[in-house]
């Protein structure tokens, strides 16, 4: 490269298994944000394994990003 | 025997481990520069799996957390969040300044912004934020230190003296040992801390109400209002939840005490498995954090707060017996040290490296720096410990307006790890600091988070805002330096130069 002119950029994935890790990731870290935490999350019932649907709720999909990222990982993103 | 007896002389018998692993790392030492600072860039998965979750996870995980819950509820969930953020930021950016690090001999997070932007001022500015910022971090851990000392000691001990006493303890293995030491406890005190919250919240769970899910089922009943959002107080609105996502994650991460351990590991898988695993250790241990909060709004009702980081302690001491009690503070005692003596460590590396190897005496021996950064660590610990004994706020609160400074280097280190786009220039990253760090003084303290938006949020907007506009209107690195470093990254990442 011969002078500072914008390279590929690192901000998108360039291969298959990056492009379904980083979709995957960010989705499932949407479920975990606003608006869902503060709207369809955002109650007790119904109960699951005697514990409030919205720590449930959160647990499950901290869980399932834990997976994407050991996928990735495993996928050698 | 009284619990007081107990709970003192097992956090004691600690600090002496701890102090006799620093004297054994001290004798692996080579009077090497690289090996006190960075651990010769020699850390293992395991190591470094356990230093950098026992890093992040202080007195706040461990206090501040249950304190939080049981002010503001089931909001504090939220924590899981920002721990995955962690995960993906270390899988994608930790392992790029680990690759720029070992090509270009980086050592603190200012070698590399320095570097890139070719700037002096870029140094001054990243170190001044990084050890200004990281000693609020210093003020969370020794107040953390200095309650638990306290409530173990039954009030023998006082605050004031419990966290001088750690202080110094952490100090010394750290002037001992260097990094090696620092790493070598965090493994003790990263496996013990993790055990004494599960262990102790479980314990007080099937105590006072006959196990974690009647816990659950209690709260229900008695104080619905923490069980929703945004929580009694209405504390955590989405802008809440947001910004103390990213200002927890990206701004813990970018604090010098967690960038310098990305420099540490052996190669970039591990990196990358560390990545991928961190947020199993750094998000599970909120789970009896929440027990322990949420269960102690019920029985200990009426804490106002700072009052509120002691509920942990406070339980153990009334319905857990003196072993058990003993055993578990000198786990919240290991969960603050291991993040203090981190701290220490790398403020210690910043100022000698970015300060008075560069500007004072910068061709000296290397034994000659060892020695100028353990007389630094010595100042670092009076300044903490005045701080610690002269401000009181919530733990949660200080490490979140510690997260926010770091995270006005956002800007700078993506423009360093990520080719492509528009290349920041000298001024516009030092323009970008400087306006965040206003905005976050408008936003933190004189009109905290308008629009019940997180200040840090603000902050690192306005930044990037400045720091965009200005680099259009001023000159970027040289080509030289772009290529140089922007194709080592592309080598790393893609195995091409482009």
């Amino acid at each position: 490269m011969s002078d500072n002119a914008p390279r590929r950029s690192h901000f998108l994935p360039r291969t298959r298994d990056g492009w379904t890790a980083t979709i995957m990731f960010l989705a499932l870290f949407l479920l975990a944000m606003p608006p869902m935490t503060h709207s369809v999350l955002n109650r007790t019932d119904p109960w699951i394994l005697g514990l409030p649907f919205f720590y449930v709720a959160l647990l499950a999909v901290y869980s399932v990003l834990i997976l994407v990222l050991i996928w990735a990982f495993l996928r050698g993103v | 025997m009284d619990t007081w007896v107990v709970a003192t002389g097992m956090i004691v018998s600690y600090l002496v481990l701890t102090i006799v692993l620093g004297i054994v790392a001290n004798q692996r030492m080579t009077g090497d520069m690289e090996d006190f600072l960075l651990y010769g860039r020699k850390a293992g998965f395991v190591v470094l799996y356990l230093t950098v979750v026992a890093s992040f996870h202080s007195s706040f995980a461990f206090l501040g957390s249950g304190g939080f819950f049981y002010t503001h509820g089931v909001g504090f969930w939220a924590a899981g969040a920002w721990t995955l953020l962690v995960g993906a930021i270390t899988y994608v950016i930790g392992t790029r300044i680990w690759a720029l690090g070992k090509a270009f001999g980086y050592m603190t997070p200012a070698d590399m912004l320095a570097d890139f932007y070719e700037s002096e001022a870029v140094r001054v500015t990243v170190a001044v934020v990084s050890v200004v910022f990281t000693i609020l971090y210093i003020q969370v851990q020794a107040q953390g230190l200095g309650y638990i000392i306290n409530v173990a000691s039954g009030e023998r001990i006082s605050f004031e003296a419990g966290t001088l006493i750690l202080l110094i303890v952490a100090a010394v293995y750290l002037m001992a040992g260097g990094l090696r030491a620092v790493y070598w406890t965090d493994v003790l005190q990263g496996v013990w801390m993790y055990i004494a919250v599960w262990v102790g919240a479980l314990v007080l769970s099937y105590e006072l109400f006959g196990g974690p899910l009647e816990l659950w089922r209690a709260v229900s009943e008695q104080r619905p209002d923490l069980l929703s959002l945004p929580g009694p107080k209405g504390f955590f609105t989405p802008g809440m939840w947001i910004g103390m996502t990213i200002t927890l994650s990206f701004g813990i991460v970018f604090q010098p005490h967690m960038m310098i351990r990305y420099y540490t590991a052996v190669d970039s898988k591990t990196i990358k498995l560390l990545g991928a695993t961190t947020p199993i250790y750094l998000m599970t241990l909120y789970i009896p954090a929440a027990m322990v909060g949420l269960g102690g709004a019920l029985v200990m009702p009426g804490l106002v707060g700072a009052e509120a980081d002691r509920i942990f302690p406070e339980l153990l001491f009334a319905y857990t017996n003196p072993w058990l009690t003993g055993a578990i503070l000198a786990g919240a005692t290991a969960a603050a040290m291991s993040t203090l003596d981190s701290i220490l460590h790398a403020n210690m590396t910043v100022l000698t490296r970015d300060v008075y190897q560069r500007f004072i005496r910068p061709n000296e021996s290397q034994s000659h720096y060892i020695n100028v950064g353990r007389v630094i660590v010595v100042g670092l610990l009076i300044v903490g410990y005045l701080l610690s004994v002269g401000t009181f706020d919530y733990l949660v609160v200080l490490v979140t307006l510690s997260g926010a400074g770091a995270l006005q280097l956002m800007p700078a280190i993506l423009g360093v790890c990520f080719p492509g786009g528009r290349t920041l220039t000298r001024a516009g990253v030092v323009a970008g600091i400087a306006a965040g760090l206003v905005t976050l003084y408008v936003t933190l303290v004189v009109s905290p988070h308008p629009m019940g938006m997180h200040g840090g949020l603000w902050g690192l907007l306005v930044n990037a805002a400045v720091a965009l506009n200005v680099s259009v209107f001023t000159t970027p690195p040289s080509a030289e330096t772009i290529q140089r470093v922007h194709g080592e990254v592309e080598r790393f990442v893609y195995g091409t130069e482009d």
